[in-house]
């Protein structure tokens, strides 16, 4: 079956991301565009997946608990896992490995936890809009040992894109590739490239999408259907 | 200036010193590994504070025989390994990438 997928999108716990981001409202907004299989992925941080999976179980939308990692190479990487505490738990890792330089909200915004009510519940006080010192080889390997999937975000971007800041596509293990227009990516890299919102507003959320073939919706469906890689898009 | 000639200069450190025949004529300064590859010279040293095993790849892409990490960042070893294996020398130094800029341009009487 061909299901409709967005695996990219901010909550207001991302730097940049609007307050109105809140983890409920994401799903409910993706419910109306018609997602399917939708993925939370705020900056260096797992914290508001929590209330992100109540609200996709109400919406009926299979939730992918991920984050986007900024590596030392500022590249921006989506780490996107099947079980809530696996996510949560790389998330902590991740927490770690951030430098100490505290957030400023008139910058970057207030970086809110919130609830499935968006009630704030605490707001993260760490940069989160830095990069974290953990490599990409490292996120590779630490993400799919973890039986996550890795994929390498918008990598059609001037900045913080694996191909504007190395200049190559290092042969690594990616689950597969995310860019903001893949139709015009030339070469396929012989890996599914996926479009993905990379929402940081609400009316964002579901902007950027792909149809991809699966046998089921289920994370597993997700992952083989990355790799028999019959992925479709609506070209504006 | 050979490539050995690097650590002479005030403040930098050898990391890991491979294939000394080389010879340095320039520089290029860059934290955008793109950037680099789009418009490095020939026969340049890297001045950068990317340390990682991608910089390996990236000066031999663009046949470079060095690379200075600054602001005192460490290399971790896949990194070290890489670039024996590359025949790329690495050296470091507590300076910014300016600072270590302007010693090498010095060095080099640009």
């Amino acid at each position: 079956m061909k299901i409709k997928l967005d695996l990219h999108n901010h909550s207001c716990l991302s730097p940049c991301g609007s307050d109105d981001m809140l983890p409920s409202l994401i799903a409910f907004e993706a419910m109306e565009k018609g997602i399917d299989i939708l993925a939370l992925t705020d900056h260096n941080c797992s914290r508001n997946l929590e209330p992100f999976a109540q609200a996709c179980e109400i919406c009926q939308i299979l939730p992918i608990f991920g984050m986007e990692i900024n590596t030392i190479e500022d590249i921006h990487v989506l780490t996107l896992f099947k079980h809530l505490k696996d996510a949560q738990e790389f998330g902590f890792y991740i927490e770690t490995l951030l430098p100490n330089i505290n957030n400023d909200p008139k910058f970057f915004g207030n970086q809110n936890i919130v609830d499935i009510e968006g009630n704030i519940l605490s707001t993260f006080k760490k940069s989160l809009i830095t990069t974290c010192g953990i490599s990409l080889d490292d996120v590779i390997n630490e993400c799919l040992s973890r039986d996550g999937l890795v994929i390498p975000a918008h990598i059609d971007k001037k900045a913080n894109s694996i191909l504007s800041n190395l200049g190559f596509l290092p042969d690594l293990e990616y689950s597969a590739l995310e860019a903001i227009r893949p139709q015009d990516i030339k070469e396929s890299f012989n890996k599914t490239i996926l479009q993905g919102s990379d929402a940081h507003y609400l009316e964002h959320v579901g902007r950027r999408y792909c149809f991809l073939e699966v046998d089921e919706i289920s994370y597993e469906g997700l992952k083989k259907g990355l790799i028999d890689g019959k992925v479709s898009y609506i070209i504006e | 200036m050979k490539v050995s000639d690097l650590v002479k200069i005030e403040g930098f450190k050898t990391v890991t010193l491979n294939d000394d025949t080389q010879i340095i004529k320039n520089a290029y300064t860059g934290d955008l590994l793109s950037d680099v590859i789009a418009n490095v010279g020939e026969d340049s040293v890297l001045i950068t504070v990317q340390a990682h095993k991608n910089t390996i790849a990236v000066c031999s892409l663009s046949s470079m025989p060095a690379i200075i990490i600054c602001n005192g960042r460490s290399c971790p070893d896949d990194m070290i390994k890489a670039a024996a294996e590359n025949d790329i020398s690495i050296f470091t130094t507590d300076d910014t990438q300016f600072g270590a800029s302007v010693k090498i341009a010095k060095a080099l009487n640009l």
